[in-house]
């Protein structure tokens, strides 16, 4: 099948070349790694756009207005009514139409958020911190898991402290109380130890990528030899 | 009172609110949808649809700032080429797929052959790019936290990567790897997460009462 062998042929010879041109930027920053970060850029922002038109406007937007009904009609042209209002971002001129689009979107996003973080965050959080002293089904593990479940939320609450910026007004500029200090130093080898397990995961997937491309570029070649 | 920007507040702070009461009262007694739960998704729909026109605004304006770049024949203008050209003929090949199969499998293609070992290649360049920022890292700013740090990702790869002819390291990958991953890193990242959803919150508590007007108000 030789037509099946050239495209196998021509899009191996594509992801060989724009890896290469990636890795290229291990000799330093040079024109072939730019152009391909730019195709990148290109085909992803071009991607994104496709599938910004084909599952949302196209299915949300355009078959409500022909084939919808007279609700759905209505909520259509509202919805396209904001979206051409926020087009007009696009200009510095007409700017300011935009603005009760943007509004929009960022009322509902707050809203969004706030749900999402009580509800999807700090109430869980929070339950499993709580559920790490439920010592009855520990057995005879109680004493080891209480330790541990201490450990957590000294970890988690110090952390937390950390991240808490009040301060008070001394003459000699604003200072934090000594026992936030204390708590939040703590709490710094929490997250650096957080930070060092993430800085490792993260490594040994990019480690993965490495072995992957070079296995891809190793036996493209042996295939092409 | 002057008070620029108060329809995009009362927008902001009314549809906010709504959306936020639908999370509480969505519901009837009965478990079926409430008339809040209805406006709730109704208004949730129509901002997926904005959110979609914001992709397309945002795709507009990388198409506006390369064109103006290749027109004043700016520097690097010949990449910018390169970008414009490769987003129209990946846009047209994404809306043509649907009608014309050739444009289906390239549009794919263009995913599979291009995007895919771009992705993993930048992925693969992290290692070199991390390594260094790890041994600048000592180099720079040597202190019981970096050491911590970089003592604790040293530790988590020896006891994660399978070594050769050793397979997993004794004491490392059993015990030490576990205890580390999930008892400190792990309360650390639940403080780090409720801060963040605390941080969330009091930023979308201050957008809802109009404390904060990122779309154009008068703090905006």
């Amino acid at each position: 099948m030789p037509a099946i062998l050239s495209t196998d042929l021509v899009t191996g010879i594509i992801s060989f070349l724009l890896t290469l041109m990636i890795l290229s930027y291990l000799i330093g920053d040079n024109p072939a790694f730019r152009v391909a970060v730019y195709i990148f850029v290109g085909v992803s922002a071009g991607y994104a756009a496709a599938v910004a038109w084909w599952q949302v406007l196209f299915p949300r937007i355009l078959m409500p207005l022909l084939a919808g009904s007279l609700t759905e009609r209505v909520l259509a042209l509202i919805a396209l009514a904001l979206g051409i209002l926020l087009l007009m971002k696009l200009s510095p001129r007409t700017s300011t139409l935009g603005n009760p689009s943007i509004a929009f979107l960022v009322g509902v996003s707050a809203a969004v958020a706030v749900g999402g973080a009580v509800m999807g965050t700090i109430i869980p959080q929070t339950q499993a911190s709580i559920n790490l002293f439920s010592l009855s089904s520990a057995g005879n593990l109680w004493l080891e898991r209480f330790f541990f479940g201490i450990i957590m939320l000294l970890g988690t609450i110090t952390s937390l402290v950390y991240f808490h910026f009040g301060a008070k007004a001394t003459p000699d500029g604003p200072k934090r109380s000594r026992l936030v200090t204390i708590l939040g130093g703590i709490g710094q080898v929490f997250i650096a130890i957080t930070l060092g397990v993430l800085f490792a995961g993260v490594l040994a997937a990019s480690m993965t990528a490495l072995i992957e491309r070079l296995n891809f570029l190793w036996s493209f070649l042996a295939k092409l030899l | 009172m002057k008070f620029k920007g108060i329809t995009s507040t009362v927008i902001a702070i009314s549809f906010g609110v709504l959306v936020l009461a639908g999370y509480i009262f969505g519901y009837n007694a009965d478990g079926s949808l409430s008339l809040l739960g209805q406006f709730q998704l109704i208004i949730l729909n129509i901002a997926v649809i904005l959110a979609g026109f914001a992709v397309l605004v945002g795709i507009f304006n990388l198409l506006l700032v390369h064109t103006k770049k290749i027109s004043q024949k700016q520097k690097g203008a010949g990449y910018s080429i390169v970008l414009i050209v490769t987003l129209v003929i990946t846009f047209l090949l994404g809306l043509l797929a649907h009608y014309v199969p050739i444009a289906a499998a390239l549009f794919n293609g263009a995913f599979q052959y291009i995007q895919l070992p771009i992705e993993t290649s930048l992925m693969a360049l992290l290692v070199v790019t991390l390594t260094y920022a790890s041994i600048r890292l000592l180099r720079r700013r040597l202190n019981v936290l970096s050491v911590i740090f970089l003592v604790t990702a040293w530790v988590i790869l020896v006891g994660t990567a399978p070594w050769p002819f050793l397979g997993d390291v004794p004491f490392f990958s059993d015990i030490v790897r576990p205890i580390i991953a999930q008892i400190p890193a792990a309360a650390g990242a639940r403080g780090i997460l409720i801060g963040v959803a605390l941080g969330t919150l009091t930023t979308g508590l201050r957008i809802l009462f109009g404390s904060d007007r990122p779309y154009g108000g008068k703090n905006g």
